[in-house]
């Protein structure tokens, strides 16, 4: 491997605060190393994040805020990444959501360690990538893309939509077929039936 | 009441007890809970035109569906020309699709009676297009389904907060919903703002007297054995339900499981039960769990496929399943249905296969001259025996009639069919066609009985079937090619898999567990039963012994539906009297073609305890008429268990409600007073406890999109004292302050609009306008806060391969990174958002209605405030390859609907939306599925 540098940018910094922090177990496939920062993680340029267990939130409240404050308004995504360990979070949630809107920091919620871990790994991993998969239609195969659109209309599953297919040979005749058409094919019942010849048919736009 | 007490109406009760409830009902305010089949719309109608009669009320009909409406919309013009009541106006309709708010205002202004659409007449009541105060009351029916979060219930808690003088009358009759944990009666009461429910099940006294004072109906039961395969198949599918339940025993220790058995897994709601059970862990349980409850819904469609579908239909739909069950592309053996690994698995295929025909084929046969047809194939086509029963009884009816040709009565000597559904009417009525209609080839050996068969039909249901498998083979194996690739690992095998069902023998050794390949059952690499395809030799040679003979070309090819949309136009022609008719049960609609056909003969191909009741009434209400009735069930079916099953918890329900309703009186005298009060308490004390009245002497004030109506958020906004104002918004859901702007999103919604890349063109919008975009992730009441199971946490770990399959995780963080100022709100229930929202809100400014409609709107567009999508089909456009989101709105606003999307031709495409996605536009719906899959993919 080659040499790391000393604060690169490939790897994620870490708090010595952090120091024991079971959550850095589920990082694994990005690098980490210890830095003198005042987030707790280093997650690019701009980013970092704080770490927060509702356990200890719920003895000391006011912790979460003088690190907020420490952070002196740096940094352009400020994560506060949350971790669900206990029943009663809903009170605990509320007030924090209220502060990610006046202290400009953006919550994530985990349930564990490995999900918190993978959380500090993905925002690293996309530090640079740009938001192709999230934009637009995903590309995938026809076969998907066909299911996925005769499933549209609540109701109808994958089987249906193989049997529908496999009876008219294409989606335009499929579109096209009326509802009696329809109705003959195994395991389409009337509700289905009436789902798809009107999400066919009807209009776009709902006029005035 | 403004209702003239003098006008003359006229009834259509003639039963006592139905003229009980209609006083009872006149006098005060109720819940009517009765068992079905007891004429629940016809007390309805009654009830609704003795307040149209009055004239120049306001009443509103709420939770009714489509049918409900044309049958209330009928019937009242019906009693209106009757009872020449001359203020009568009969039912109008409102839904969105064809009014606009000037004309709804209009006629909401004139009166009468109305049926609206829940979240239209919402949105209305909230705007002030309704004054709440002017409506004379309200009429609910399916009062089961107003739960507290409902639409339904916000309407009424609106309703009887600005108006007490109104009436409130609610119906329902499914006793079921109103015995479960989530909704006793007295909460029902509470969110329906009524105090006394009043409830006739079937055996109520006066009930029973009024069905069975006078003539009884004149009923022969018949029970009919299953052939042999039929009882194997079932037993077959109930021994994989068995596997699969003890399946989820054992993976889920710890739930309260007393009701997972065989015997309630045949309830209708048994999934949905097991669903909500495993719902608060549902993150904990495992793939396959999961993978077992979704087997589960489909175990019991087959097991009512088996009783439904003749056998050639039969053997079609599993073969449908068996290729839509094949694995998703990546994953292992492990991943597929753990139930079609059973031997059972391997019985139901076979067997069902065995019922439409035999014959092996003999590998050394094809290996030693593979141009030679095997002529073992033979056409087995197994009828079902209520066919004959069904042949049989006709045959009586018309000895019947020619011995006692004289009616004494008004009923027409038509004879009516019942049975489950419009698939099951199309099958007995093909049947009823053919019956008599010979094979010429076939008659040699059935010389003995000319009765009626159904071989004329199963014949050409077969020959359509083969045709139709040898195009499924292709297509089957053409979309789910490259699935079957990726687990084998080679195309070789997928040929195989494809074509035949068993390995040809210098491939055997490649079959998993060496020895018992030659005689266990056919077996994929996988170890899964795949039966997809025969060798096109069998085809052929069934296919020739199918052909045609010449009394069957004779026959029409095709007997055409006929669509029931024009029945009465189209029976009219003929004499009623010879006449039988094919109906599927339809609810409280039976009771229509009871009246309209006036039967002498009721067939009840399947058993529907309602019907009966209905009978009954029919039977009681016209005592000049007689009906014999036989009653058909196949005797230790699913189908017979069902039946008896749901007629016991009917009556265990209402059983239970009766004794709710006793020790209900106490609770209710202290919450009679309550709602209202209660609900004006919440109100207080969130008010003078904020400090707002430092920032705004305003009520607190939330602008909602009128399609977040759909939810149940604004309800319970509303229910925390927040006036939620209805508004088309163009970006968001929710504006909360002139800066806060939130677009909400359950966790479905977000994969969903992850995946077709709305959200991100959403938050794009926000942001360009507000100051705090927030997105709300918001998790359902009973379900696991927690995303974990929707990561992949095992999955592909490296950049590559996250980049390439992100996971809902990784595409939250993605958003993120996108947008650094979007903030997100996770929020464990709605109720939790509301308590979000109000924390929000504090000693902010209010937002303005006028200026949040106005953003984002396309200045072209401007004033055509009322524009709306289709949102099904606007998802569906999503889905089309190729598609952007300008293409988007090119289309919606060009293109009239989907089909004619699909046939228009490319080039027109291409001039509107261009040139790339108008081909791929194109190429989605005109391509083949029946051609190879070498197509270059889109």
């Amino acid at each position: 491997q080659a040499l790391p540098s000393r604060s690169g940018p490939s790897s994620i910094l870490v708090s010595p605060r952090q120091k024991g922090n079971p959550i850095l177990n589920g990082v694994r496939a990005v690098a980490w190393e210890y830095s003198d920062i005042p987030a707790d993680y280093v997650l690019g340029a701009t980013t970092c994040a704080l770490f927060l267990s509702l356990k200890y939130h719920r003895l000391h409240p006011e912790y979460i805020y003088n690190r907020i404050r420490d952070l002196k308004g740096q940094y352009g995504l400020r994560i506060l990444l949350t971790m669900v360990d206990i029943e009663n979070h809903e009170a605990a949630l509320r007030e924090l959501s209220k502060t990610s809107l006046i202290n400009n920091v953006t919550i994530m919620l985990c349930w564990s360690a490995q999900e918190a871990g993978r959380y500090l790994e993905l925002f690293k991993t996309f530090e640079h990538a740009a938001p192709t998969s999230i934009r637009a239609q995903q590309s995938s195969s026809y076969s998907d893309k066909l299911v996925e659109f005769i499933t549209v209309p609540r109701s109808i599953n994958k089987t249906d939509a193989l049997g529908l297919v496999s009876n008219f040979g294409s989606i335009r005749t499929a579109v096209n077929a009326g509802p009696e058409e329809v109705g003959l094919i195994a395991g389409w019942g009337e509700k289905k039936v009436q789902r798809w010849c009107s999400s066919a048919r009807d209009p776009f736009r709902i006029k005035k | 009441m403004p209702s003239d007490e003098n006008a003359p109406v006229k009834l259509s009760l003639p039963l006592e007890f139905q003229q009980d409830i209609f006083k009872e009902l006149r006098e005060e305010d109720e819940l009517v809970l009765i068992a079905r089949g007891l004429g629940l719309l016809r007390i309805v109608t009654n009830l609704l035109h003795s307040y149209d009669a009055a004239g120049n009320n306001l009443i509103l009909l709420i939770g009714a569906d489509d049918r409900e409406n044309v049958w209330i919309g009928e019937a009242l013009a019906e009693h209106a020309a009757v009872s020449q009541a001359p203020k009568a106006r009969g039912l109008s309709l409102v839904n969105t699709d064809l009014m606009s708010v000037g004309t709804r205002e209009k006629l909401y202004a004139q009166g009468g009676l109305f049926s609206i659409t829940s979240r239209i007449l919402i949105v209305d009541f909230l705007s002030g297009l309704m004054n709440p105060e002017t409506v004379a009351g309200v009429v609910v029916l399916h009062a089961e389904r107003v739960v507290a979060t409902s639409l339904e219930a916000f309407i009424l808690r609106i309703y009887r907060q600005k108006n007490k003088a109104g009436f409130l009358k609610a119906f329902s009759d499914a006793p079921e919903p109103f015995t479960m944990g989530y909704s006793p009666l007295s909460n029902m009461m509470k969110n329906l703002f009524l105090q006394k429910p009043s409830l006739y099940p079937r055996f109520h006294v006066s009930v029973a007297k009024s069905l069975e004072g006078r003539k009884k109906a004149e009923v022969i039961e018949l029970e009919i054995p299953m052939t042999e395969p039929m009882r194997d198949i079932q037993n077959a599918v109930l021994e994989c339900v068995e596997v699969s339940i003890s399946e989820l025993r054992k993976s889920n220790a710890g739930i309260e499981m007393e009701d997972w058995t065989v015997d309630s897994a045949l309830h209708k709601n048994f999934d949905t039960m097991i669903r909500r059970q495993l719902d608060p862990v549902w993150h904990r349980t495992s793939f396959k769990t999961r993978q077992v409850v979704r087997d589960l819904t489909l175990l019991r469609t087959i097991l009512h496929a088996l009783l439904t579908y003749d056998a050639v239909d039969f053997n079609k739909y599993l073969d449908t399943v068996l290729a839509a069950s094949q694995p998703p592309p990546g994953s292992t053996k492990q991943n597929q249905s753990p139930w079609l690994f059973l031997d059972a698995a391997d019985t139901i295929f076979t067997t069902a296969k065995r019922r439409v025909y035999t014959g092996k084929l003999a590998n050394a046969d094809i290996q030693n001259n593979p141009k030679a047809v095997p002529d073992s194939l033979e056409p087995v086509l197994e009828e079902f025996p209520k066919w004959t029963q069904l042949a049989e009884i006709l045959e009586e009816i018309e000895q019947d009639a020619y011995l006692n040709p004289i009616l004494q009565d008004s009923s027409n000597g038509s004879i009516l069919i019942m049975c489950g559904d419009q698939g099951t009417c199309r099958q007995l009525r093909e049947f009823l066609q053919t019956m008599y209609v010979r094979p010429e080839g076939a008659d040699e050996e059935d010389d003995d009985e000319k009765g009626p068969s159904a071989k004329f039909m199963m014949r050409r249901k077969l020959r359509n079937y083969l045709f139709w498998k040898r195009d499924f083979s292709k297509v089957s194996a053409g979309l789910f090619s490259e699935n079957e690739k990726a687990i084998n690992g080679s195309t070789e095998q997928r040929v195989q898999s494809g074509k035949s069902n068993r390995a040809p023998p210098n491939k055997r050794r490649r079959v998993r567990g060496g020895g018992a390949a030659g005689s266990g059952p056919p077996r994929s690499e996988t170890g899964a039963i795949r039966t997809a395809g025969d060798r096109d030799a069998h085809i052929a040679s069934l296919m020739r012994e199918l052909q045609p003979t010449e009394t069957e070309a004779m026959q029409k090819t095709e007997i055409g539906y006929d669509p029931l949309d024009n029945m009465e136009d189209y029976y009219e022609l003929f004499d009623m009297n010879e006449l039988i008719i094919i109906h599927p049960y339809e609810g409280d609609m039976d009771e229509h073609v009871l009246e309209e056909t006036k039967p002498r003969y009721v067939i009840m191909y399947e058993p529907d305890a309602a019907f009966i009741r209905r009978i009954e009434v029919y039977r009681s209400s016209h005592t000049d008429r007689t009906v014999k009735v036989f009653f058909m069930y196949y005797g230790g079916s699913v189908e017979e268990q069902r039946y008896l099953s749901a007629v016991r918890r009917e009556k265990d329900a209402f059983t239970r409600l009766i004794r709710e309703r006793g020790n209900m009186a106490i609770t209710l005298t202290s919450a009679a007073l309550d709602p209202q009060e209660s609900f004006l308490r919440t109100i207080n004390t969130r008010i003078a406890g904020g400090g707002r009245l430092a920032a705004t002497a305003q009520p607190p004030r939330v602008v909602v999109d009128v399609r977040e109506f759909r939810s149940s958020l604004p309800s319970l906004l509303h229910g925390r004292s927040i006036v939620v104002v209805p508004c088309m918004l163009t970006v968001g859901d929710y504006v909360l302050t002139p800066q806060i702007c939130i677009e909400r999103k359950s966790v479905r919604d977000l994969i969903g609009s992850f995946a077709n890349g709305r959200l991100f063109n959403q938050a794009e919008a926000m942001l360009e306008h507000y100051k705090y975009p927030m997105l709300l992730i918001e998790f359902d009441q009973n379900k696991s806060f927690t995303l974990e199971p929707f990561s992949d946490l095992y999955g592909p770990q490296t950049t590559a391969g996250l980049a390439a399959a992100p996971d809902l995780q990784a595409k939250i963080v993605m958003l993120t990174l996108a947008f650094p100022r979007l903030k997100i709100i996770w929020s464990s229930s709605p109720y939790q958002t509301a308590e979000i929202f109000e924390e929000l809100k504090k000693q902010q400014e209010e937002p303005d209605p006028l200026k949040a409609v106005q953003i984002g709107l396309d200045p072209s567009m401007m004033g055509d405030e009322m524009r709306t999508f289709n949102q099904v089909s606007q998802d569906m456009l999503r889905a089309i390859p190729g598609m952007n989101e300008k293409a988007v709105v090119t289309l919606t606003l060009e293109v009239e609907n989907i089909i004619e999307l699909a046939n228009m031709e490319e080039h027109e495409l291409r001039t509107l939306v261009g040139t790339e996605v108008g081909r791929s536009i194109y190429r989605f719906f005109n391509r083949s599925v029946y051609e190879d899959v070498s197509l270059p993919t889109l």
